[in-house]
């Protein structure tokens, strides 16, 4: 261990970006224009391992001719231990190891790829005349599982990722087209990232001032404003941004409600009170839904707008589903819903969809777009799958998608991905 | 260990989403009721009985993660002087005890030095000193073991920064707790956890069937049909070490010589399919090998030839005795299958009572997810020297680990896993890979 400043600190700097196929939903949605580099497998170059195993091996045995097997019983695959095997066989013949059939071999070398916690763990025994074993041992850190998308369905969600934090995520806004901008809003800073040669590099990170310790399942939304660049509501806090960069954040104690909208769009423009030191909103609605000022305390509610009026779909504490058109307060029941809803305005099917996480005790997690063409819901995607419970989702700057920060399991890493909807296959 | 599939996980998703049926963002509210087989007299760190409600009450500097890495608790971060002797640790801001006073490096250092007497522990502009008489390169994973808790010891009662506060304690039977409001990383979710200690296994099944205990620890014979009952069981990675701890260093070339033939003669296997219903490992070595990767290496199969050859060559063999815990079910079958293989290598061992016996059987769970503190740990409570490392490489860990394994005074048995079943109205319910609660996180679905 090095004796360097260790700060393990919130909002970790140790950032990766990762990308996959991006699907825009709206020709007009130019922030959405991320360059894609990255395929989801990853080429690893193993020849530094191989050469330090084999140089390890050879010291041992000496030159000459010895039976050499390979056995994994590691998480990699069998390609990549076959690709591993043939470049230690190469690397051994290069310090006059060759391999040779067991009878006509001076000993044997079994090589075991393993892994531990933290590492790929190779192992080699060797075994010569009839002396113990001699062990040489390589070890090399082991990469994060990466997952993959799935196949499409009729009506689509995409996800894009758009980043990955060992930190908290709350929420992420992207903005301005060229160069492509990014803040992330985690719990401790607000970081602002720009699109540089081909990957995000950081440009500023501004704290966010808080008396009170966060609740455990902390809640923030970030929302782009006209007159300056972002707005952030947290328990408790209100930060506000200046108008240019390089950036200043006012944060300050304020029980201010929360836009429940996109506030780049002029289509919703109703707030709501957050409970300070909880993980929902009280029910408490300004200026209100119609002549609804309150319903009952909720986690997220998602808006589709009729001809004459506006529909509200909550989603309750009491794990009820709300309906509320401004008059009346329907229960839709208890569905197979998350916590989490946000609506997105595709332009597919009946234009506006109401995104809807899963409610399932395992690990993964799923969204689903809905749509109410009277007053019931009807499925109108497959499942879209997360390696990780999704901890927000919120309708994204413009309307048109959402962000969904999700926690993978395998890796405990927080993922932030943009959602979108494709009309058809 | 291979990683959880991605296809795999979606496939359980899908099953197990048809039996769920609420909302996924945790709730405040309600109470957690508990049964444990610990019962701890104390809620001392340094009881180790009360392991499992420590991290409950208090906090430590620095927590380890399931990758075995450092991360902040206490501690925001962290500095070694060259040759890791003097490390400097800057405190959390803002951080309370439960009677409302602010942590101070003072009240860390004074817990730090009452936990480990040799240390030199001081505060230094507002940041905590630690001292040691060696380099100490694993220092801020030592500071994540229970015993390193930051206590607050005022006037006879202990207090702690823990996400909950003792609201009634009666020792070696019943613990509540309620959840600090002002705890610095959130408040619970819960209101109250009730903890009934010193239940037995049979006890919680009980009290699990009949509503009382929502949360219970399983035994491993009994973890299987648990699961064929349909309750929701779950578990942590083998974790936990048993073995044959012998009482004296092995004095001659002849005693190593049957401790060997007595390792060799061992079905592991055996026991790990009847004891352990195959939830286990058999162990070769002593840390396993999903945190190692190198524990295959010592030999777990057994090998009833060899070990009766190498029998052969001791013309006289005591015989031994075999100390056990008999109120513990699976160190008696342990016990005696281990008797009976060591009958068919030519060993006499005969199973004894009290702390007098040759060798006796142990069960040790592992301290640290970070390999180096482990072994220390494993090594220190087996009686064992402490390991020495030439570097941070695996190979050292490995080689420390052989030393240890080649003084003849442990034998491996099995690693095991800890398990528990958890009521349906239970969300958010985790441990660690080495079994640890994370309680603060849990929520209860009414």
């Amino acid at each position: 261990m090095d004796s360097a400043i260790n700060r393990p600190v919130y909002n970790s700097p140790i950032l990766k970006m990762l990308s996959s196929v991006l699907r825009l939903p709206k020709s007009s949605i130019c922030v959405l224009a991320i360059l894609l580099f990255a395929p989801h497998v990853f080429a690893t170059d193993w020849s530094s391992p191989e050469q330090q195993l084999a140089g390890k091996i050879a010291s041992s045995t000496g030159p000459g001719a010895f039976a050499v097997n390979v056995a994994n019983r590691s998480s990699l695959s069998p390609s990549q231990a076959e690709e591993i095997r043939r470049g230690l066989l190469a690397d051994l013949a290069t310090l006059g190891v060759r391999p040779a059939s067991a009878d006509a071999a001076a000993g044997t070398v079994n090589i075991t790829l393993s892994e531990g916690l933290q590492n790929y763990v190779w192992v080699a025994e060797i075994h010569q005349d009839s002396n113990e074993a001699q062990v040489q041992m390589v070890s090399l850190p082991r990469p994060d599982v990466v997952s993959a998308d799935r196949a499409t369905f009729p009506m689509t969600i995409h996800k894009t990722l758009l980043w990955t934090d060992d930190s908290r995520i709350l929420d992420v806004a992207l903005f301005s087209a060229n160069p492509q901008q990014m803040i992330v809003l985690g719990a401790e800073s607000i970081n602002l990232y720009q699109f540089q040669q081909g990957r995000w590099q950081r440009q500023q990170s501004l704290a966010i001032l808080h008396a009170h310790p966060w609740p455990r399942d902390l809640r923030g939304r970030l929302t782009l404003r006209k007159d300056h660049l972002f707005d952030v509501y947290l328990p408790r806090v209100f930060c506000r941004s200046t108008v240019t960069t390089p950036l200043a954040v006012n944060c300050y104690e304020s029980d201010d409600p929360w836009p429940l909208g996109p506030a780049g769009t002029d289509v919703v423009t109703e707030s709501a009170f957050f409970a300070s030191t909880r993980n929902f909103f009280t029910g408490a609605i300004s200026p209100g839904i119609g002549k609804q000022t309150t319903t009952q305390p909720f986690y997220t509610t998602a808006m589709v707008p009729r001809e004459k009026y506006a529909l509200w779909v909550i989603d309750g504490v009491d794990g009820q589903i709300h309906l509320l058109d401004g008059i009346t307060d329907r229960t839709a029941g208890k569905l197979d819903w998350g916590s989490d809803i946000a609506n997105v305005h595709s332009g597919c099917g009946r234009g506006w969809q109401i995104l809807v996480t899963g409610n399932s005790d395992t690990p993964g997690d799923t969204v689903r777009a809905f749509e109410i063409p009277d007053r019931e819901f009807v499925v109108v995607s497959q499942p879209l799958e997360f390696a990780g419970k999704i901890t927000a989702l919120w309708t994204n700057s413009d309307g048109s998608g959402a962000i969904a920060i999700s926690q993978n399991g395998g890796t405990g890493k927080y993922e932030a991905d943009q959602l979108s909807i494709t009309c058809g296959q | 260990m291979r990683r959880t599939s991605f296809p795999l996980l979606v496939a359980s998703s899908l099953i197990l989403a048809v039996l769920a049926g609420a909302e996924t963002r945790p709730r405040y509210g309600g109470t957690l009721h508990v049964a444990l087989r610990a019962a701890p007299a104390s809620l001392e760190p340094s009881d180790q009985g009360a392991v499992d409600v420590v991290s409950l009450i208090y906090d430590t500097l620095i927590t380890v993660d399931n990758r075995g890495q450092s991360q902040p608790g206490l501690a925001t971060s962290w500095q070694a002087d060259p040759g890791n002797q003097r490390w400097r640790f800057l405190l959390r801001p803002g951080v309370t005890f439960s009677d409302g006073k602010p942590l101070t490096a003072d009240s860390v250092a004074a817990s730090l030095r009452i936990a480990n007497a040799s240390w030199k522990v001081f505060a230094e502009s507002g940041a905590v000193v630690v001292e040691r008489g060696s380099p100490a390169p694993y220092l801020p994973a030592e500071l994540a073991l229970p015993l390193n808790s930051i206590v607050k010891r005022d006037g006879g009662k202990e207090v702690g920064t823990g996400p909950f506060v003792v609201s009634q304690w009666v020792p070696s039977k019943e613990l509540i707790l309620a959840p600090r409001e002002d705890y610095w990383d959130g408040r619970p979710f819960v209101d109250s956890i009730e903890i009934d200690l010193g239940k037995s296994f049979r006890d919680q099944a009980v009290a699990l069937d009949l509503g009382k205990a929502q949360l219970i620890e399983i035994a491993p014979e009994q973890a299987r049909r648990a699961g064929i009952e349909s309750r929701n069981v779950t578990k942590s990675a083998p974790a936990e070490l048993m073995a044959l701890v012998c009482a004296r260093p092995s004095g001659s070339a002849q005693e190593q010589q049957l401790r060997d033939a007595f390792a060799f003669s061992i079905d592991r296997e055996s026991l790990n399919k009847v004891v352990l219903q195959g939830g286990g490992d058999p162990a070769g070595g002593l840390l396993p090998n999903w945190m190692t990767g190198y524990e295959f290496l010592f030999p777990s199969q057994m090998n009833l030839t060899r070990a009766r050859e190498i029998r052969a060559e001791v013309p006289h063999a005591d015989v031994w005795t075999l100390g056990f815990d008999p109120n513990d079910s699976v160190e008696s079958v342990v016990a005696e299958r281990v008797v009976l293989n060591a009958g068919e290598a030519g060993l006499r061992v005969q199973l004894a009572s009290g702390n007098t016996a040759d060798m006796r059987l142990v069960r040790i769970p592992l301290a640290s997810l970070e390999v180096h503190v482990a072994l220390n740990e494993l090594a220190a409570a087996l009686g064992l020297p402490q390991p020495n490392y030439g570097s941070d490489s695996m190979d050292d860990v490995y080689i420390a680990e052989k030393t240890l394994l080649q003084s003849h005074q442990v034998i491996p048995l099995l690693h095991s896993p800890s398990e528990w079943a958890v009521a349906g109205g239970i969300r958010n319910w985790t441990a660690t890979l080495g079994g640890k609660w994370r309680l603060p996180d849990v929520w209860v679905y009414p």
